[in-house]
């Protein structure tokens, strides 16, 4: 065995765990995020007991359903039902591995990563199918069915929406996407149109408000979670907001610049300062559209499913394709 | 003392009582009693009785064509606005049928009534329906005064009604926040609460209690106004029109809202009377009847005020109304503010009333719609029979008829906006 392969498996194996590990506080910080900030927008006081302003009670809460006990309902497909939160933890998780954080900061820099992304993210959808249908409830059956027909729809959209920007800049790359940027200004300001869609149809994948069908607390009781409990349902909660994180970070890398600092300050660094700053860059970035997903969390009702389909369809899609139509015509008229 | 055996089992009581029951029936010549955990019916089967259908409704809503399942909504949903089980056949998401089941919470209360004295039936109608404490306790009141024949002072009925509006106030607001919340929005709910709650401490303040205030008397109220009643009441009156506003901007004007609630369990006017539907629903639908107009009871008569109707009778119309009546009965607060007499607030009664026999109607306004109570008298010291009509009941009588051909997320946004509470369906 030769020592490129040695160092090309101790490099991944380092950087897979090294993600796996982020994925557990990644959710505590946005889970916390999510109950402190909707708690002050509701005129609440939020969790204040555990840790300096409350800033521990996620962690309780993740340490608390170890703790639970773990159920399985009688006539439930039990391998499935137990298969299911890892499917759905594991598209997360995975989809981290592309995830450019900042310049030498990509656990694997494929080219295709863009591809890649939409491929594994698109897995989720799976386990919750799985889990709508092993859980032997009515609800999760339609939750389950919902949560199909919602994430389907709308990978369509998200994918067209990135189709423009990736004929722009001519890569599927990150990092390359992000070097683009670099000069030629974020992709916010070329692809407004394809951001608006991005945005939309990612808060539908990752099943946030105002898109929400799946759990639809009001309506489906937790949807294809409703048998699970303990650390199973532990991990579809975690997984959704791993996911609601990784939203963002994709969109922050796709249209604002990833790692690349604003305006006023250098947009990078070189060594390993360089590396430091572009994370936190990154990070601010990422955690600010956390943040908006949260507010409109807050803010606004859930939309209705047949509405939530026509939408995908009849608005999104369309739009999808005349910015893409149009991007093509600019970058042959304009030699772009 | 007698030592225990370490190998004996000391038998269980339950299972004691089964081995003897069995033995009675076998020596009754009765057939023994069915298992208590019956074979599993199987996925489609579930929610279907386990006896022949006893009505040609229930036979409609429980026989299942290709394609078609059961949803048990409830009595353990998260939004079913108390115990309530909503049997929904469904097509895919599309409801079919809806068969509202009732009772999870029936106490019996019309029966305690008939066996208390007529001045603590005032406490035991209390936690019917549990957003109108006051509307409960006024109807009864005021049938008792016409069954004793005693006028309550003049002081005592705008005290009434400056609760009762009051309460009035908050549970429409409340409505606002449980409509919003079944759609999927949290804040409004809690907006709605910093309102509730100061009404709450208001209420407090005059009656020594949160909730169930067993405030009213035979003959008037149970405690004059007090200072911090009324410095609590000015402050709410300063900034209540704001509060509200401030849910309403985070309701009326979103897009997803009215996509949810505009043309949804659209409600004829035609068909809320022939259902009997009360009050807001009522109005809602365009047609103008207010108790307080159209019979008025206690001082409505002297007050001014109007009857709001809206003319679509959809979710999105009852919204409105909902609002709108928030705003006229603050009106009327401040009328009962500026018009209200000095005097006693309790009529010369005895602590135990016999009314002579005779019967006695009294019909209130609650949030909810027309709720009245009918009471007989034998000359005895409580009710011979003791009736109450709830509007919430009849409000869901509604729900089968608004339902077919919506989707499962409806049917709980369209039950929101019909307001029932289940502490009065059920009684």
């Amino acid at each position: 065995m030769d020592f490129e392969l040695l160092l090309g498996l101790g490099r991944f194996v380092l950087a897979t765990t090294l993600l796996l590990l982020l994925t557990v506080p990644t959710a505590f910080v946005v889970i916390q995020m999510e109950m402190k900030i909707i708690a002050q927008m509701n005129l609440r006081f939020g969790p204040n007991r555990i840790g300096p302003k409350g800033i521990f009670q996620s962690t309780i809460h993740g340490f608390k359903v170890l703790a639970k006990e773990d159920t399985v309902p009688d006539q439930a497909d039990r391998s499935t039902f137990t298969l299911a939160p890892w499917m759905v933890f594991m598209a997360a998780a995975m989809s981290m591995l592309v995830i450019p954080f900042a310049p030498g900061a990509i656990a694997a820099d494929f080219n295709i990563g863009i591809v890649y992304f939409f491929a594994v993210l698109g897995l989720s959808v799976v386990g919750l199918l799985v889990a709508g249908w092993a859980s032997y409830n009515k609800y999760s059956l339609l939750g389950g069915l919902r949560s199909a027909a919602q994430m389907v729809s709308y990978e369509i959209p998200l994918t067209l929406s990135i189709v423009g920007a990736v004929v722009l800049a001519g890569t599927l790359s990150f990092s390359e996407l992000i070097a683009w940027q670099l000069d030629h200004g974020w992709l916010l300001m070329w692809q407004p149109i394809g951001l608006g869609i991005f945005y939309v149809s990612s808060l539908a994948e990752v099943n946030r408000t105002p898109f929400d069908m799946v759990e639809a607390d009001s309506e489906l009781v937790a949807g294809p979670f409703t048998e699970y409990s303990g650390m199973r349902f532990g991990f579809f909660f975690f997984a959704e907001y791993v996911a609601l994180f990784i939203m963002s970070a994709i969109l922050v890398s796709l249209f604002f610049g990833g790692w690349l600092a604003p305006w006023p300050f250098p947009a990078q660094l070189g060594g390993f300062a360089g590396t430091l700053y572009g994370i936190f860059w990154f990070f601010l970035k990422t955690y600010i559209f956390v943040f908006i997903a949260v507010w409109l969390r807050a803010t606004l009702p859930r939309v209705r499913v047949d509405q939530l389909m026509g939408m995908a369809w009849k608005v999104l899609l369309p739009l999808a394709l005349v910015n893409l139509f149009i991007t093509a015509i600019a970058v042959v008229v304009f030699d772009l | 003392m007698t030592k225990l055996d370490p190998e004996t089992r000391i038998p269980d009581p339950i299972e004691l009582d089964a081995i003897e029951e069995a033995r009675l029936r076998a020596a009754a010549g009765l057939a023994p009693i069915r298992s208590s955990t019956p074979e599993y019916a199987g996925f489609d089967q579930v929610g279907i009785p386990d006896r022949p259908p006893q009505t040609e409704r229930e036979r409609e809503v429980y026989s299942l064509e290709e394609g078609e399942m059961l949803i048990n909504m409830g009595p353990q949903h998260p939004s079913t606005h108390g115990v309530m089980r909503l049997v929904v056949k469904v097509r895919g998401e599309i409801v079919v049928d809806i068969d509202p089941v009732l009772g999870y919470l029936h106490r019996g209360i019309e029966k305690l009534c008939e066996n208390a004295t007529y001045t603590t039936v005032l406490t035991y109608v209390d936690p019917m329906d549990y957003l109108a404490t006051m509307h409960n306790e006024h109807a009864p009141a005021i049938a008792f005064e016409k069954l004793y024949g005693i006028r309550p002072p003049k002081r005592a009925e705008y005290i009434r009604a400056l609760v009762v509006e009051l309460e009035r106030v908050s549970s429409h607001g409340l409505m606002m926040g449980f409509l919003a919340l079944d759609m999927g929005g949290l804040t409004p709910i809690l907006y709605a609460f910093i309102n509730r709650d100061e009404i709450v401490d208001m209420q407090s303040a005059i009656s020594g209690q949160r909730m169930l205030f067993n405030f009213f008397r035979v003959g008037g109220v149970n405690f004059d106004t007090n200072d911090e009643f009324l410095s609590r009441l000015g402050t709410w009156r300063g900034h209540v029109l704001k509060n509200i506003e401030m849910n309403e901007r985070m309701i009326t004007d979103n897009e997803i809202f009215r996509a949810r609630t505009i043309n949804m369990g659209t409600l004829s006017g035609a068909d809320a009377i022939s259902l009997g539907v009360t009050g807001p629903n009522l109005r809602a639908s365009g047609v103008p009847f207010d108790v307080r107009k159209a019979h008025p009871y206690s001082i409505y008569h002297e007050l001014e005020f109007d009857v709001i109707t809206q003319q679509s009778g959809d979710s999105y119309a009852r919204y409105l109304q909902r609002i709108a009546e928030i705003k006229q009965s603050i009106h009327l607060i401040d009328q009962i503010m500026d018009k209200m007499p000095h005097g006693p607030v309790q009529a010369q009664v005895p602590g135990i009333i016999r009314p002579k026999p005779g019967r006695a109607y009294a019909a209130i306004e609650s949030p909810r719609g027309l709720y009245s109570v009918y009471s007989i008298s034998d000359g005895g010291p409580n009710p011979y029979r003791f009736r109450m009509r709830d509007p919430s009941f009849i409000s869901l009588q509604a729900m089968p008829k608004l339902m077919p051909g919506r989707l499962v997320a409806d049917t709980m946004a369209i039950m929101a906006s019909l307001d029932p509470v289940m502490g009065g369906v059920d009684k």
